[in-house]
C-alpha cells in the first residue's frame, strides 16, 4: 500500500506537475520584449516615476491596443509625436497570445505592446 | 512664461532607493517654449523669476525650499520635507563669446560654457561634443545634474584633474526672492565673464575666491544654483586597460602613482626610455572576502582625439533580472554567512572583465547606468599615503562586524580648494564599497551600526578622512565634522551667513544640514566676506 502510494506520487510529478512546469516556462519564454535605446540620446525625465529599474525617473508613454486590419491591409503604423522630435527608447513586447492571435485570423488583428521615452527637449 | 506643475507627493526617493522620505510638495519647472521665447538667456531669466516667485511662496507660507536634480545622492542631502523643486528640465546652455569674457580673464571663450543647473552630465557632454570640448573629468557615469554634481562633490578617478566641481569658473545664485538677490560669484584671482554677461542675466556680481570656493561645494544650501559656467578643454580619447595583478603592486601604485619606476607596465604605455606613462586614471578594484586574491585595476590613459576609434558602446545590452538584487538582499539578511560565496559568484557582473582594451571619448568611457535596485555606498576620502592602513582597516571591520553585501574599490583624485570638497587631502584616495542595500536582524548589523562601526574604526585608529557628501554614513556621529574638516566648516558657515539673510539660511536648510551640524547661523559674520574683490 506504502509502495503504491509513492508510485502515484512519483506518477503525479512525472505526468501532472512536470508538465505543467514545462508550459509554464514555455509560456513565459513566449512572452519577450526587446528594448531600442538612442546611445547618445537623454531621457525625457518624469520626477514623480518612482518604477524600479530600466524607467525609474523617465517620461514613459504606453500604447497597448488592437488593430484590426481589412482585407486588403497588410501593414500598422502608429504615429506618436515627442516635442523634441526624437525617440530615446523604443520597448516593444511579443507574447505567446499575441502571435496565436494573429495567426487564428490571418493577421488581421495585431496586437501592439510598445512602450516610449522621448527625448528630452535640448534647450539650446 | 515658465510653468510649475506641483504634485502634493506625501513621500519621495532617490534614484537609488535609499527613502522613502516625508515630503508635501514637488515642483516640477518646465522652461517658456523656444517657440514662445526664442532668447536663450530670455528664457533663462523667465525662470529664474520663476523660481524666485516660488521661494517667495515658501517664505508666505513658512516652508523651506529645496532644488534636487537627478536624485543620484545615497544620502539624504537633497531631501528637505516641505517643499522640492526638480530642476531637470531646466537644461539651458550657451557658448560664451569673446565680448562675454572679463579683460583680466587668462581663460578662453572657447573652453567656457554656461549651462542651466539641471542639465545633465550626459547632456553636457553632448553638447560639448558638438563643439569639440569635452569635460575633464566626470562621476564613473553620467546621469548627475551639473548642479547636483558640483555641491556635492563627485569625481572620478583622475587624479591629475581633480574632482567635477574644480572646473568651475563661475556660479550663478538665486539667494532669495527680492531684485538684489540674484549673485554671480566668480573667483578674484581667476575672473571668467565681464559684468555686461552678469547684467543679462539680471545679477550683481561678486569676485572673491573665499566666497567662491565656500558655496561651490554648497551642499544645496548656499541658494538655489541657477546656472554654472564650466571650463572644458578640447576632446580626447581615453584608452581603458583592465588586468588583474597582485595586491602589493596595486596598493604601492596607489600610494605613490608613481608608473614611471613601478614593475608593472602597460606594453603599450611606455615613454621613449621604456619607463611607464602616466595614466589619466587608476582605479583598484578588490573583493573584501578574498585575502587571496588578486585585485583587477582598470587604467585610462589619456590620447589625442581622432574620429576613427572603434565604438566602444556595445550593440546589445543585456541585463540581470531587476528584482535579483531585492532577492539578493533578503537572501542575505537570513544568510548572511553566505555573502562571500554571493560576491564570489557574481564577480563577472561586479569587476569588469579582465584584459581588455577599450577606446572612447570621456562620454563614451564613463557612459549610461541603470536603476539595479535598492543600492548603498560607503565612501571615504583619505590621503593615499594613508591606502594601505585604511583598506586594511575597512576590510576588518567588515569582516568582523559583517559580512555585508559589497565589493569595494579605491580611486585617487587631487585636492579641491573647495571649502567642503571631501577630496581635500593633497592626493586623496577614495576608499569606497558599493552594494546592494539591506535591512539589519537578529543574523545581520543593520546599515546605520556598520556605518558607525566603520567610523568608530578610523576615529580609534587616528586615520584622517572625509565622507562623500552624496554617500551613505552616520552622519549624526559625534565630532565627524570638525574630525573630517577641522576649522573649514566654520569657514563655510561664516560665508554662507555672510551671503544669505537669516530667514533664507534657514529656507535653504534641511535634516541632513542639521545632522552634521552645517546649518547654524553666524549673525556676526562679517559682511565684508561677500565685498566683491575685483
Amino acid at each position: 500500500m506504502k509502495t503504491l502510494h509513492k508510485w502515484k506520487w512519483h506518477k503525479l510529478v512525472l505526468f501532472i506537475f512536470f508538465p505543467m512546469v514545462v508550459v509554464a516556462i514555455l509560456i513565459t519564454q513566449g512572452c519577450y520584449s526587446v528594448r531600442i535605446s538612442n546611445v547618445n540620446g537623454v531621457p525625457e525625465p518624469n520626477p514623480v516615476n518612482f518604477e524600479e529599474g530600466y524607467y525609474r525617473g523617465k517620461a514613459v508613454m504606453t500604447i497597448d491596443t488592437t488593430v484590426n486590419l481589412r482585407l486588403l491591409e497588410n501593414e500598422v503604423m502608429v504615429l506618436e509625436t515627442c516635442p523634441e522630435g526624437c525617440f530615446q527608447t523604443i520597448e516593444y513586447r511579443v507574447t505567446l497570445g499575441d502571435v496565436l492571435l494573429s495567426g487564428i485570423t490571418f493577421g488581421k488583428l495585431r496586437k501592439i505592446r510598445v512602450k516610449y521615452v522621448c527625448l528630452k527637449e535640448s534647450n539650446e | 512664461m515658465a510653468d510649475t506643475k506641483t504634485f502634493f507627493i506625501g513621500q519621495w526617493d532617490t534614484f537609488h532607493n535609499n527613502g522613502p522620505f516625508p515630503t508635501k510638495v514637488i515642483y516640477d519647472l518646465q522652461l517658456e517654449r523656444p517657440e514662445s521665447m526664442p532668447s536663450v538667456i530670455d528664457r533663462y531669466n523667465d525662470a529664474a523669476s520663476e523660481v524666485q516667485q516660488l521661494i517667495q511662496d515658501c517664505l508666505n507660507h513658512n516652508e523651506r525650499f529645496r532644488a534636487y536634480g537627478s536624485g543620484w545622492s545615497l544620502s539624504e542631502i537633497a531631501h528637505q520635507q516641505d517643499r522640492m523643486l526638480y530642476t531637470g528640465r531646466m537644461n539651458l546652455k550657451k557658448t560664451i563669446e569673446q565680448d562675454e569674457m572679463h579683460t583680466f580673464s587668462t581663460l578662453k571663450n572657447d573652453d567656457l560654457f554656461f549651462f542651466e543647473c539641471g542639465t545633465t552630465i550626459k547632456e553636457v557632454s553632448e553638447f560639448l561634443f558638438t563643439h569639440g570640448k569635452s569635460l575633464k573629468t566626470s562621476g564613473a557615469s553620467n546621469g548627475q545634474t551639473i548642479a547636483g554634481g558640483i555641491s556635492t562633490g563627485i569625481h572620478g578617478s583622475a587624479f591629475d584633474v581633480g574632482a567635477f566641481q574644480d572646473s568651475v569658473a563661475g556660479l550663478n545664485l538665486i539667494i532669495g526672492p527680492g531684485q538684489n538677490d540674484n549673485v554671480y560669484i566668480e573667483r578674484h584671482t581667476q575672473p571668467a565673464l565681464n559684468d555686461d554677461f552678469a547684467k543679462k542675466i539680471k545679477s550683481r556680481v561678486i569676485r572673491n575666491d573665499g566666497l567662491f570656493y565656500a558655496a561651490l561645494v554648497g551642499l544645496g544650501s548656499f541658494g538655489f544654483i541657477h546656472g554654472v559656467v564650466i571650463e572644458t578643454e578640447n576632446l580626447f580619447l581615453l584608452k581603458r586597460y583592465t588586468f588583474k595583478i597582485k595586491p602589493e603592486m596595486a596598493l604601492k601604485l596607489g600610494e605613490t602613482l608613481n608608473f614611471r619606476d613601478s614593475d608593472f607596465k602597460v606594453p603599450a604605455e611606455l615613454d621613449a626610455d621604456g619607463k611607464g606613462k602616466r595614466p589619466y586614471h587608476y582605479k583598484v578594484y578588490i573583493n573584501p572576502y578574498n585575502k587571496a586574491e588578486d585585485y583587477v585595476i582598470e587604467i585610462i590613459y589619456k590620447k589625442d582625439y581622432r574620429p576613427d576609434y572603434p565604438n566602444p558602446i556595445p550593440g546589445i545590452k543585456k541585463a540581470v533580472y531587476k528584482d535579483l538584487s531585492t532577492w539578493i538582499a533578503k537572501f542575505a539578511e537570513k544568510h548572511s554567512r553566505l555573502i562571500p560565496k554571493f560576491i564570489g559568484a557574481l564577480k563577472g557582473q561586479i569587476f569588469p572583465a579582465l584584459d581588455t582594451e577599450v577606446e572612447g571619448t570621456l562620454k563614451e568611457i564613463f557612459w549610461d547606468t541603470t536603476h539595479k535596485g535598492p543600492a548603498f555606498a560607503f565612501t571615504f576620502g583619505i590621503d593615499i599615503s594613508d591606502t594601505r592602513k585604511a583598506l586594511d582597516l575597512f576590510i576588518k571591520v567588515v569582516n568582523q562586524e559583517g559580512p555585508i553585501p559589497g565589493a569595494m574599490a579605491l580611486r585617487f583624485v587631487k585636492a579641491s580648494k573647495a571649502t567642503l570638497a571631501f577630496t581635500r587631502f593633497p592626493m586623496t584616495c577614495i576608499l569606497e564599497m558599493d552594494g546592494i542595500l539591506w535591512k539589519g536582524n537578529g543574523n545581520m548589523i543593520s546599515i546605520e551600526d556598520i556605518q558607525k562601526k566603520l567610523i568608530q574604526a578610523f576615529f580609534n585608529a587616528g586615520i584622517k578622512f572625509t565622507i562623500h557628501w552624496g554617500k551613505n554614513a552616520a552622519w549624526s556621529f559625534p565630532g565627524l565634522l570638525d574630525y573630517m574638516y577641522g576649522n573649514n566648516d566654520d569657514i563655510w558657515k561664516d560665508y554662507r551667513s555672510a551671503l544669505l539673510t537669516k530667514q533664507m539660511a534657514d529656507l535653504f536648510s534641511n535634516d541632513f544640514l542639521n545632522r552634521v551640524n552645517l546649518s547654524d547661523y553666524r549673525v556676526n559674520a562679517p559682511k565684508n566676506l561677500v565685498s566683491s574683490l575685483l
